[in-house]
C-alpha cells in the first residue's frame, strides 16, 4: 500500500488523502459500500463503478460459507467471481459469527461455533481467518478480533482486549509468512470498549506494531452504545492513531456521523444502511432521508433530489415513480440503491472536496444545516465537532438542538 | 403529410403462412421513425417497469425495443399518475423509456394474469391493482389514453376471467360487449375536440370456440350500420379502424385446458408463489389446437395488419405459431418469467449446423431422456457450483470473441454476457480523476469485461441476491430476440415456407418442449423463497397480489 496524505483542514483533523492498493487508487476520506454475498444490492460491478465507487467491502464470514473457498479459488478470487476489478476489503468473519451465531464460544485458540452446514464443532483462527481472506484476494484484510457488544462491561472487555493484540500478532505472523503481504495489506483493529483507559493500552500495543500492519480499524462501537460516548472514543483513537496509517471506523452509514468522523480524522467507513434502507423505499438527501412509500410522493413529479448525478435522477425518474414500485418491484430498489450510493459519495466526495479547499468547517456547518435544520442538530454532533473547533451553532441563535441519537426519519406508514 | 403505414409485409405466403415485415412508428412530432423488423419481441413490464432492470441496464439491453405495458396497477390512485404526467409523451417520460428507441403499448390489463376476477359487466371491466378490483368503463379507458398518448394501444375487451369453460351465452356476450367498446373507442366526438385514437389494438375474443372467434371476426368486417355510424365516419367497417390484431395465449391455454378436464389453476399453499403460466406446457397437439382457433379469427381480416401474441410457453410454440398462423410480435413474458425461477437460456434457431460439436469450456444443457437437451440452464441445480463457464454455450461472449478473434459462435450481446466497464465515472471531487485516470494501471484496451459466470449466478440465486435476476433478465431477453432474428433469418431464404418447416424440425428434435427444466427450476426456487422465512413470504404474498411478473423485494 501506498497511503499518502495531501491536505488536512487547518480547523478540524481532517483530511485527504491517497491510497494505493493493488486493484488501484483509492482518495479518502470515503464510504465503502457492502456487498456481503459478493454482490452491491441489485446492482452489476458495472453500475456500482459508474457511480465512481472503487472501494467495496466483501464479508468473509459469508463468502465462506457460499460459494465457500473452493469455488472462489477455481474462480481465481472473490475480484473476479463477482466481476470487480477494482479495490475490495474483507472483514476478518469473526463479528458475524459473534452476531449471527448464538453458539460461538471464544477461547484462546479461536472462536469456536458451530458449523452451519452440519452442526459440528469448527474452530475459526486467526490464521484461519487470515488465509480465507487470502483466497478471496481483498486488497485490505481484517484481522480476527475478539468482538464484544459495545455494551459490554466488566473484566470480559478487558479480556477481548489483550486477546485481540494477542490475535493480531498471530495474524501478522501469518499474513508475512504466507508472502501475501506485499499484495494484500492488514488492518489491526482497536479495541477496548467503551473504557477510555483500555483505549488508550489498546492504542498503545497496537502502534507499537505499526511497521507490521498496513492501517487501523476503530472496532467495537455501532453496537447501540450512547453517541455522545461514541464520538468520544472515535475521537481518542483518532488522535492517537499514526498520521501516515489510513483510519477505518466500522460500521458507520448515516451521513451526520460520517462527518463527524471525518472531522475526528476518520478516512474510511462502511455500512448496510444506504443499500438496506433502499430496499424499504427511504431515499437519502442533504435535506434527510425521504419515506417514498408515503401518500404524499405519489403524484410528485420531482426527481428524489434536485442536481443529483446519479443515474436514477438524471434518467428523470421520479418520486411518484418511485412511489408506485418502491418494496414492490426489484427495479426500484436498484434506482434508489443507485441513488443512496451516490448521496454517500457526495458526502465523503464533498468532504475531500472541501478539506482540499480549506472550507470543510464551512461544508459541515453546510450540512448540518440542511440536513438538520428544521428538525433540530443533534446534541453530539455539536459537541464532537466543537471537540474539534466547529461550531455548529456559531451564528444560528435560532436553532435547536435534540438530545438522544437525532436521527432523522420520516417513519409514517400512512399512505 | 400523409401517415406512413403502421405494417408493411416483406415475406409472405397465403393468409396463414410465415411472414416477416416491418412496424414503423412515426409519430410526426419529431421523434425519429422507430422501424422494428417482425416477427419481433415485445418486452413486458409490472408496474411499469421491466421487472429486475435498473433504466440503465434497459438501456444497454437492445433486445428490448417494444414494450407491453399494461394499465391496471396504476388505478391504486384516482386520476391515475399516468394520466397526470402531461407532455407530448408522457408514458416515455414517466417511465423512462426513450423516444427514439422504445415503443410502448398500452393495454388495460396485464395479459399474464389468469387469476380469478370479478365477472365484467356492459360498461366495465374488471382490473386489479394493490388495492383491490377496479371497474374500469370503456369511457374512462378512453380518457386515460387519450391523456397518456401510447405508441399503440389495445381496445377494451370482454374476456371472462371466470375459470373456463365458458357457456355459449357467455362467449356471445363477450362478442356484444368488445363490438361495442372497440365501437365507442374508436368513435371521435362530435365536436372534434380530440381526434380517433391511432394504432388501436383489438383483442380477438371467442374463448376455445373457433365459430364465436369466427363471428367476432366477421362482426369487425360487417359494414357499419346508418344508425351506429355517428362518430365512425369515414370507416366502413370497424376493422377499417383497427390497426393490428391480439391474441392473449393464456387464455386460450387454460381454456383448451379446461376442455381437456386438467385444470391448471394453482392448488394448495405450497405453490402460492407460482402463476398460472407455470404450470402449462405446449406440444406439438396444443399449438395445432391454438393454430386452429387463431385462424379461425384470422380467416375474414386483413392480412396486412400485425399480428400480436401474448404469453407464449415455450420457442416451440412461437415456431409453429409463425409457421401456422403468421404472427408477428410476441411477448417474452416466457423469458423474464424464466429470469424469475433462475433459469439462463441456451438455445438458438436455428439450431447450429453442427450441434455435436461443442467446446468443452462450456458445457451444453442437460441431455433428457428423450434424447433432447434442455432449452436452458437451472442454475439453482449444484451442478453448477463449480461450473465457471459463461450462460450458454452456443453464443459466445464478447470478451472471448474479442480476445480470439474467433467468430464461429455469435456472440450474446447481453449485460450478463459482455459486461462493459462504464466509459465514464461520476466524479465526486476534484482529486477523484487520480484514483480513475491512475497512471500507473496500464489503460485496457477494450472496456469489455469477462462475462458473468454459471457459479457466480448460481451463488447470487442460493444467496437472494436480486442481481442474479437483472442478469438473467437481460440475458434471456437477448437470447429470445435473437431467436426471432434467427426466424427472420430463416424467413429470407429461398422458399421460405420449406426452410422454415424443415429448421422447426431440427429445433423440435433438438430442444425439450416437455421443460423438465423448467418444473426443476420453479421448484427449487420454492424451497429458497420458503426457506427465506415467513417475513419474506408476506411479502411475496403481497406482491404476488399485485402483479405477475417479478420477484419481490428483498430486504
Ligand atoms: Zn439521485
Ligand atoms: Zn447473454
Amino acid at each position: 500500500m501506498q497511503f499518502e496524505v495531501l491536505a488536512k483542514c487547518h480547523t478540524t483533523r481532517a483530511r485527504v488523502s491517497r491510497m494505493r492498493l493493488a486493484h488501484g487508487v483509492t482518495m479518502l476520506p470515503t464510504f465503502m459500500p457492502v456487498a456481503t454475498q459478493a454482490a452491491i444490492k441489485g446492482l452489476t460491478p458495472q453500475q456500482v463503478e459508474a457511480l465512481g465507487i472503487n472501494l467495496i467491502l466483501n464479508n468473509t464470514y459469508h463468502l465462506n460459507l457460499r460459494p465457500g473457498i473452493q469455488v472462489l479459488k477455481e474462480a481465481g478470487g472473490a475480484h473476479k467471481f463477482q466481476g470487480w476489478t477494482h479495490n475490495l476489503l474483507t472483514d476478518s468473519g469473526g463479528f458475524q459469527l459473534v452476531s449471527l451465531s448464538k453458539f460461538t464460544k471464544i477461547t484462546e485458540e479461536g472462536a469456536l461455533f458451530a458449523s452451519p452446514f452440519d452442526g459440528s464443532p469448527t474452530m475459526l483462527t486467526p490464521e484461519e481467518s487470515i488465509s480465507i481472506q487470502h483466497t478471496i484476494g481483498a486488497d485490505i484484510i481484517m484481522q480476527l478480533d475478539d468482538v464484544v457488544s459495545s455494551l459490554t462491561v466488566g473484566p470480559r472487555v478487558e479480556e477481548a482486549m489483550w486477546r485481540t493484540i494477542r490475535w493480531l500478532d498471530r495474524c501478522i505472523e501469518f499474513h508475512q509468512s504466507s508472502g501475501k503481504d506485499d499484495v494484500q495489506n492488514l488492518f489491526a483493529i482497536v479495541q477496548g470498549g467503551l473504557d477510555a483507559e483500555l483505549r488508550d493500552k489498546c492504542l498503545d500495543e497496537m502502534i507499537a506494531r505499526k511497521d507490521k500492519v498496513a492501517g487501523y480499524a476503530i472496532g467495537g462501537l455501532s453496537g447501540g452504545e450512547e453517541k455522545d460516548v461514541f464520538w468520544r472514543v472515535i475521537k481518542q483513537c483518532a488522535d492517537k492513531l499514526p498520521e501516515d496509517r489510513p483510519r477505518y471506523s466500522m460500521g458507520i452509514g448515516f451521513a451526520e456521523d460520517l462527518l463527524v468522523c471525518v472531522a475526528l480524522g476518520v478516512d474510511m467507513a462502511d455500512c448496510v444502511f444506504p443499500t438496506r434502507t433502499a430496499r424499504f423505499g427511504v431515499a437519502l438527501t442533504f435535506k434527510g432521508p425521504l419515506n417514498l412509500r408515503l401518500g404524499k410522493h405519489a403524484t410528485d413529479m420531482r426527481p428524489i433530489e434536485e442536481g443529483c448525478p446519479c443515474p436514477t435522477c438524471t434518467s428523470g425518474m421520479t418520486r411518484a415513480l418511485l412511489n408506485h414500485t418502491a418494496t414492490l418491484e426489484t427495479a426500484a430498489a436498484h434506482a434508489i440503491t443507485q441513488h443512496n450510493l451516490v448521496f454517500q459519495a457526495r458526502v465523503m466526495g464533498g468532504a475531500r472536496e472541501a478539506i482540499i479547499n480549506g472550507t470543510f468547517p464551512q461544508y459541515l456547518k453546510d450540512f448540518f444545516a440542511n440536513y438538520f435544520g428544521d428538525v433540530g442538530y443533534p446534541e453530539w454532533c455539536v459537541s464532537a465537532l466543537r471537540s474539534v473547533g466547529v461550531d455548529l451553532l456559531e451564528g444560528r441563535p435560532e436553532s435547536k438542538t435534540v438530545s438522544g441519537d437525532g436521527a432523522k426519519w420520516e417513519y409514517s406508514d400512512a399512505a | 403529410m400523409a401517415a406512413s403505414p403502421l405494417f408493411t409485409l416483406s415475406v409472405s405466403s397465403g393468409k396463414f403462412g410465415p411472414r416477416t415485415g416491418t412496424l414503423s412508428i412515426n409519430r410526426n412530432d419529431g421523434t425519429p421513425a422507430i422501424r422494428t423488423p417482425t416477427p419481433a419481441l415485445l418486452t413486458t413490464t409490472s408496474r411499469g417497469v421491466i421487472p429486475h432492470l435498473s433504466r440503465d441496464s434497459v438501456r444497454i439491453t437492445d433486445a428490448i425495443q417494444h414494450i407491453h405495458l399494461p394499465f391496471e396497477s396504476f388505478l391504486d390512485r384516482n386520476p391515475p399518475v399516468l394520466t397526470l404526467v402531461g407532455g407530448s409523451h408522457p408514458l416515455h417520460q414517466f417511465l423512462g423509456y426513450e423516444t427514439n428507441k422504445h415503443v410502448i403499448t398500452l393495454t388495460l390489463r396485464d395479459p399474464s394474469d389468469r387469476r380469478k376476477m370479478p365477472t365484467n359487466g356492459n360498461d366495465f371491466v374488471s382490473a386489479q391493482c394493490t388495492r383491490g378490483v377496479r371497474k374500469v368503463s370503456p369511457s374512462a379507458w378512453k380518457t386515460y389514453v387519450q391523456k397518456c398518448k401510447p405508441d399503440l394501444v389495445v381496445a377494451l375487451s370482454d374476456t371472462p376471467f371466470t375459470p373456463p369453460p365458458h357457456s355459449q351465452k357467455r362467449l356471445t356476450k363477450s362478442i356484444e360487449r368488445s363490438i361495442s367498446w372497440l365501437a365507442d373507442f374508436l368513435r371521435a366526438p362530435a365536436d372534434h375536440s380530440a381526434s380517433r385514437p391511432a394504432n388501436v389494438l383489438v383483442h380477438l375474443v371467442g374463448g376455445a370456440e373457433p365459430h364465436a372467434r369466427a363471428e367476432f371476426a366477421d362482426r369487425l368486417t360487417e359494414p357499419i350500420e346508418q344508425n351506429a355510424a355517428t362518430g365512425l365516419s369515414p370507416l366502413n367497417m370497424l376493422d377499417d379502424g383497427v390497426a393490428g390484431y391480439v391474441f392473449d395465449l393464456l387464455h386460450l391455454h387454460t381454456a383448451l385446458a379446461a376442455e381437456g378436464g386438467r385444470a391448471i389453476e394453482p392448488t394448495g399453499p405450497v405453490d402460492e408463489l407460482l402463476k398460472v403460466s407455470d404450470s402449462q406446457r405446449s406440444s406439438a397437439d396444443s399449438s395445432a389446437r391454438l393454430a386452429e382457433l387463431l385462424q379461425a379469427s384470422l380467416d375474414p381480416l386483413s392480412t396486412q395488419k400485425p399480428r400480436f401474441v401474448n404469453s407464449p410457453v415455450s420457442p416451440h410454440e412461437i415456431l409453429r405459431l409463425v409457421r401456422d398462423v403468421g404472427i408477428d410480435l410476441v411477448d417474452g413474458f416466457w423469458a423474464q418469467r424464466a429470469a424469475d425461477i433462475g433459469v439462463a437460456f441456451d438455445f438458438r434457431f436455428p439450431v447450429p449446423p453442427e450441434p455435436g460439436t461443442v467446446s468443452t469450456d462450456c458445457p451444453p444443457p442437460r441431455t433428457r431422456e428423450s434424447g433432447r437437451i434442455d432449452l436452458g440452464h437451472n442454475l439453482f441445480d449444484s451442478r453448477y457450483r463449480h461450473d465457471h463457464s459463461r450462460l450458454s454455450s452456443s453464443f459466445s461472449d464478447g470478451h472471448s470473441a474479442e480476445q480470439s478473434g474467433q467468430d464461429d459462435l455469435p456472440v450474446c450481446p447481453c449485460g450478463a454476457c459482455s459486461p462493459r466497464s462504464p466509459a465514464f465515472h461520476l466524479l465526486h471531487s476534484s482529486v477523484d480523476v487520480q484514483a480513475w485516470q491512475d497512471l500507473q494501471r496500464p489503460v485496457p484496451s477494450s472496456l469489455l469485461q469477462p462475462p458473468f459466470v454459471r457459479s457466480y449466478i448460481h451463488h447470487l440465486l442460493h444467496t437472494h441476491e436480486m442481481s442474479s435476476h437483472s442478469l438473467l433478465a437481460m440475458h434471456n431477453l437477448t437470447v429470445l430476440s435473437a431467436f426471432l432474428d434467427g426466424i427472420r433469418g430463416v424467413l429470407a431464404r429461398d422458399s421460405p415456407k420449406g426452410e422454415l418447416d424443415k429448421e422447426i424440425g431440427r429445433f423440435e428434435q433438438m430442444y425439450d418442449e416437455k421443460m423438465v427444466l423448467w418444473d426443476e427450476a420453479a421448484t427449487m426456487w420454492l424451497t429458497v423463497e420458503h426457506a427465506r422465512g415467513k417475513g419474506r413470504l408476506a411479502r411475496e404474498r403481497e406482491k404476488q397480489a399485485v402483479t405477475t411478473v417479478g420477484a419481490a423485494v428483498e430486504t
